[in-house]
């Protein structure tokens, strides 16, 4: 019987169990199999690194990287329910990162990815979602995650955009205000909303700052994390997101959430819409 | 239980032989080091079914759970999450174990998937290495009116491996120690 479901599954996940030393079998277990698991199977999926009971291949196994094994994984690495991933778009993706002449491999030590993660912290007693992004780092030895950027909606309220100040009248301090030793700064502080008319043109709040420095005053407490996504900017021309599908079926686990061609100066648009800035 | 002791011991030498921290893991080390682990986490899988029994008696549960912390590193938590609650959940393991201990069900049926997935080993800045172990666990609790209820749950366990160093016969020797980390729990869809 179980021979008979297995022919009617995807050949991925046919391999997949005819390789199993399958004992006390309480289930049908195929749907784990195909779910990518981790973060980590996603990359080994992704570049072809590991066989299909998820035993990882190294550079010296003949299928190590294999061009048609990376085929199959990766038409299975794309969340399916997502109209807006075509499958013109993903054959194109699939077709630049196999590219025969130069294939391109996501490299875990390689930059240019980073997480997004969706936290809940109590601010001033109340619970709001605080986003942080974290990247690897090396260390002395080894790495770590650590947090490189926060997106926190309060802290965003607080800053007015300059580009819609300007539309509203132009405030500033005169070139030849030195000469009074500035003492024209009390209009500068008259009003809170509009500060921002007398700082840097194109001044960037830094809200990881602003972030420890709450945390410190005991405004900001943890509570949890909600949600994990990653984003790729590794495949030139290319961006692609990562997030984990908890659903029924084959096309579960880590999966392409969005992925988009961009060129550079889009790319450092999306970098900008990702951040919040 | 000594011979098993005795083959870890065994094998935690063999893995051993002049690997220093920073070296990257060969193929074969990589190999014997995830056996290990695993091992770490089927005791840790054993020792949940009988923790989560009705028929162990209460003193037996309790030495099981000093048992299942010597698995652990210290301050080790459990991150619960559900399909109803993806917030994440912490407890402490003791207290995690101690609250399936107590569950208040007439009968508790705890199973596994033959599956697991093991992941790479990156060494950390503290010079261990750490992994993570994906492992799959089906419950079934039925109450003594005959409610049943079932849940499958992903289990992360994080793995870390040690560089420790132990006497025999005079002479100082390298081995490697596996010890198991926080664990994320997460409800699954099946």
């Amino acid at each position: 019987m179980k021979h008979i479901l297995l022919f009617f599954f995807p050949l991925l996940f046919v391999l997949s169990l005819q390789g199993q030393i399958v004992k006390d079998f309480i289930d049908d277990e195929s749907d784990l199999y195909a779910a990518t698991k981790q973060v980590n199977q996603f990359f080994r999926r992704f570049n072809g690194e590991e066989d299909t009971r998820g035993v990882r291949y190294y550079p010296e196994d003949k299928m190590f990287r294999n061009a048609g094994l990376r085929k199959t994984y990766l038409e299975n690495l794309f969340d399916n329910e997502n109209p807006f991933i075509t499958p013109a778009l993903k054959e194109s993706f699939i077709g630049y990162v196999t590219n025969p002449r130069q294939p391109v491999y996501i490299d875990f030590h390689g930059g240019s990815w980073f997480a997004e993660v969706t936290t809940t912290f109590s601010f001033h007693g109340a619970e709001r979602y605080l986003t942080l992004f974290l990247q690897l780092e090396k260390d002395t030895i080894g790495s770590k995650w650590v947090i490189t950027n926060v997106f926190f909606e309060p802290f965003a309220k607080v800053f007015a955009d300059q580009d819609s100040l300007r539309t509203t009248g132009q405030k500033f301090l005169h070139p030849m205000s030195h000469e009074l030793d500035f003492m024209n700064l009390v209009r500068a502080f008259e009003q809170k909303e509009s500060l921002e008319h007398y700082v840097a043109w194109k001044y960037h709040p830094d809200y990881l700052t602003l972030f420890i420095y709450e945390y410190k005053r005991g405004n900001l407490v943890f509570k949890t994390v909600s949600r994990v996504k990653f984003h790729f900017f590794q495949a030139d021309g290319w961006y692609f997101e990562i997030g984990e599908f908890n659903r029924r079926g084959y096309n579960t686990g880590w999966l392409i959430s969005n992925l988009m061609k961009i060129s550079p100066e889009e790319k450092d648009i999306l970098m900008k819409y990702i951040y919040h800035e | 239980m000594k011979i098993k002791i005795l083959l870890i011991f065994a094998l935690t030498l063999f893995l051993s032989s002049s690997l220093s921290a920073q070296d990257i893991l060969s193929k074969q080390r990589k190999a014997a080091i995830d056996s290990l682990a695993l091992e770490k986490v089927r005791d840790l899988s054993k020792y949940i079914s009988i923790i989560g029994s009705k028929e162990t008696p209460f003193s037996e549960a309790n030495r099981v759970i000093e048992r299942t912390l010597e698995l652990f590193v210290e301050d080790a938590q459990m991150g619960v999450s559900s399909l109803y609650r993806e917030d994440i959940k912490y407890y402490p393991v003791r207290k995690y174990l101690e609250r399936l201990m107590a569950l208040n069900y007439d009968k508790i049926n705890i199973k596994w998937y033959d599956i697991q997935y093991i992941s790479d080993l990156e060494l950390q800045p503290d010079g261990r290495y750490v992994g993570v172990i994906t492992i799959y666990q089906r419950f079934e609790g039925t109450t003594d009116d005959g409610m049943v209820y079932k849940d499958t749950t992903k289990k992360d366990i994080t793995v870390y491996v040690e560089k420790k160093q132990t006497q025999i016969s005079g002479r100082l020797i390298d081995f490697w120690d596996v010890l198991l980390g926080d664990i994320r729990v997460a409800e699954t869809q099946r």
